[in-house]
């Protein structure tokens, strides 16, 4: 498997990262502190062509490959985990899934406006008594009318309190099982459309994550993705791209706690030397350097794989699964190395840690990814 | 006012160079960071007043990136100024070659550059270019508006800010905090890096002798490169509390860091 960075990944990283420097950066302690979701930079973004990184040039997006999807996500979210995570969820499980199974009108009507980031996207299939198990979702988009009237009650959904444009899993079809499932898109405005209020979560804390519930709510015959009953197909499509980009943010968070920790190594004295002196820091920046190399590579390996158009599933469920739990390790030895000032807010690990938790959960927990794995593996 | 052709000239620069080996890489090459000023201050007069842009850059292969970035941030057309024979050309033999590559493109109306760069940091190329073409060139230009048949400059200097009407043609340098350098966009660096579209020029092209240039055009030569051993010392002020007070006010103001 050939990961060829070329000059153009390389002169990408730099561009992504000038912009992180200079609007990001500055602000994501305050967002993280105050739960803030950022319009003016999320605008910006938005002209600069982060909200459609791979769509097609005619369609309003910048029509870059997987690869640089994979390091624009690293980088924005190592400098924001929430930010990373707006624009992850919004590429990947919002815009692919109309690019992917949408008809030509349906592209020209959601993906520009979503591409050119005036609208934000969202994905909604997790309910109160649904997450792993996608397949038992209680939700329902019955046909009348000449459309669809849906009641949804989804929770924990990214962007939920930001999105215009929701992609509802429900069934069309209750006796059909999990063949009735459909992918209804429903506009924000529409009568019935509810935003729930925000949750009060422990990382990732700038995203508006809220539940989204639909009384009701009338949507047209157009509305459905696909064809009926393809909900759990375009499901599972959208998180095979959007575990790749769940890794590719984990990826950064960990980057950005190995970077801290690295620099605080250097500084702190204790014992009358810095404490990169002492062997036992020595061992965890030697693992931490490790696995966040090993991590990236599975993440560009997987990228490398979708561009050349070969199947990916397997090796982007190993690299969500490998590179959420280095992240969540390496934050906790970042914290480590930082002792009691690792724990408080005055420095950024302690947000790097609570960030890369949920990284192991979202988007497919750990266990649902060794299923995936393992399912590839053994047949 | 008629459309300006507006020619930036920038260097690719080296981010390190570790045990003093410079070995050029794309990871390790970028837009010299003063030179970025100097793009956007260009672009942003030729967005008001209509025209082209031009980049041009004289640099091993790699250093067509730069210019693949300033073509990313909006000008129309880059030109690489490479040749073996331009190896090891220091600043006279660089503005040499400036010179004939400039001659070479359609006439120019203002000729931009950085003040200085990042990784040798003589700022007397731009100058020196300036010079062998004849055209006035005002330096450290922090404010720049179309005027008349040329444009309105500031400057500021010893804490004074000088204001200059200048006819085109004319060469200036911007200084670092003139503007700020616009982001790019991601589909432009797409589009930029996937046509790849640079002129590549060597001495046959601008028409200069391998003589001219690179380390045989070059009067000066670098004959060593040794890292600067810096000292702290501590110095006492002795004297009752006025003279004390007195003396530190003449340290710091001598130091240039008060005054």
């Amino acid at each position: 498997m050939n990961i060829n960075l070329t000059d153009k990944h390389i002169a990408l990283r730099r561009a992504v990262k000038s912009f992180c420097d200079r609007e990001i950066r500055p602000i994501a302690a305050d967002i993280d502190k105050e739960a803030r979701f950022p319009w003016e930079v999320v605008e910006k973004m938005g002209r600069l062509g982060y909200f459609g990184i791979q769509t097609p040039r005619e369609l309003g997006g910048a029509g870059m490959d997987a690869l640089s999807y994979a390091i624009i996500i690293e980088e924005i979210s190592s400098a924001s985990g929430s930010i990373g995570l707006c624009v992850t969820v919004h590429n990947s499980v919002a815009v692919f899934p109309l690019l992917a199974f949408g008809s030509p009108e349906q592209r020209d009507k959601w993906v520009p406006p979503l591409a050119r980031g005036e609208k934000i996207g969202a994905f909604c299939l997790t309910e109160p008594n649904a997450g792993s198990d996608a397949g038992g979702i209680d939700a329902t988009a019955i046909p009348r009318d000449g459309g669809y009237t849906v009641n949804a009650n989804k929770v924990f959904v990214t962007n939920g309190g930001v999105a215009d444009i929701c992609l509802i899993f429900a069934r069309t079809d209750p006796a059909a099982g999990r063949k009735g499932i459909s992918v209804v898109v429903a506009e924000r405005g529409t009568p019935g459309f509810v935003v729930g209020d925000l949750e009060d979560l422990c990382g990732m804390r700038a995203n508006p994550v809220s539940s989204i519930r639909l009384y009701d709510c009338q949507v047209p015959a157009g509305n459905i993705l696909g064809k009926p009953g393809m909900g759990l197909k375009i499901g599972l499509a959208a998180l095979d791209t959007g575990r790749m980009g769940i890794a590719a943010q984990a990826v950064g968070i960990a980057q950005a706690a190995l970077d801290e920790a690295v620099q605080y190594a250097k500084q702190r004295r204790q014992f009358g030397v810095p404490i990169e002196k002492h062997q036992a820091i020595q061992m965890m920046i030697a693992d931490m350097a490790t696995r966040v190399d090993a991590a990236r590579l599975m993440v560009y390996r997987a990228a490398a794989l979708r561009d050349s158009g070969r199947s990916f599933s397997t090796e982007s469920a190993m690299a969500k699964l490998f590179a959420s739990e280095t992240a969540t390790a390496v934050t906790d030895l970042a914290v480590q190395i930082h002792g009691g000032y690792g724990y408080s807010k005055a420095y950024p690990v302690e947000r790097y840690y609570r960030d890369a938790r949920v990284t192991r959960i979202y988007e497919g927990t750990s266990e649902v990814h060794r299923m995936v794995i393992a399912k590839g593996v053994l047949g | 006012m008629k459309d300006l052709h507006i020619i930036v000239c920038l260097k690719s620069v080296v981010l390190e160079a570790p045990r003093g080996r410079i070995v050029r890489t794309a990871e390790n090459s970028v837009m010299n960071p003063f030179d970025r000023p100097a793009v956007e201050i260009a672009l942003a007069l030729r967005n008001e007043v209509g025209g082209t842009v031009t980049a041009v850059s004289m640099g091993p292969p790699v250093a067509g990136n730069a210019l693949l970035e300033a073509t990313a941030m909006g000008a129309d057309r880059a030109v690489l100024l490479t040749d073996a024979a331009m190896a090891g050309a220091d600043t006279l033999a660089t503005a040499a070659v400036l010179n004939a590559a400039i001659s070479q493109l359609p006439p120019f109306d203002l000729l931009v550059f950085g003040t200085r760069t990042a990784d040798s940091d003589t700022g007397q190329v731009g100058p020196q270019t300036a010079v062998s073409l004849g055209v006035p060139m005002i330096t450290q230009v922090s404010h720049m508006e179309p005027a008349g048949t040329g444009c309105r400059l500031e400057r500021q200097c010893d804490g004074f800010t000088e204001t200059y009407e200048c006819a085109f043609p004319a060469a200036v340098s911007v200084n670092p905090d003139a503007v700020v350098p616009r982001e790019i966009g991601l589909g432009d660096l797409e589009t930029a890096f996937g046509d790849k579209a640079y002129d590549v020029w060597g001495l046959e092209q601008i028409g200069l002798s391998p003589e001219a240039t690179g380390e045989s055009g070059s009067p000066t030569r670098v004959l060593t490169i040794s890292p600067v051993k810096t000292r702290k010392a501590c110095e006492f002020i002795e004297g009752d509390d006025a003279q004390k007070r007195d003396e530190l006010i003449n340290h710091l103001s001598n130091a240039g860091l008060i005054g």
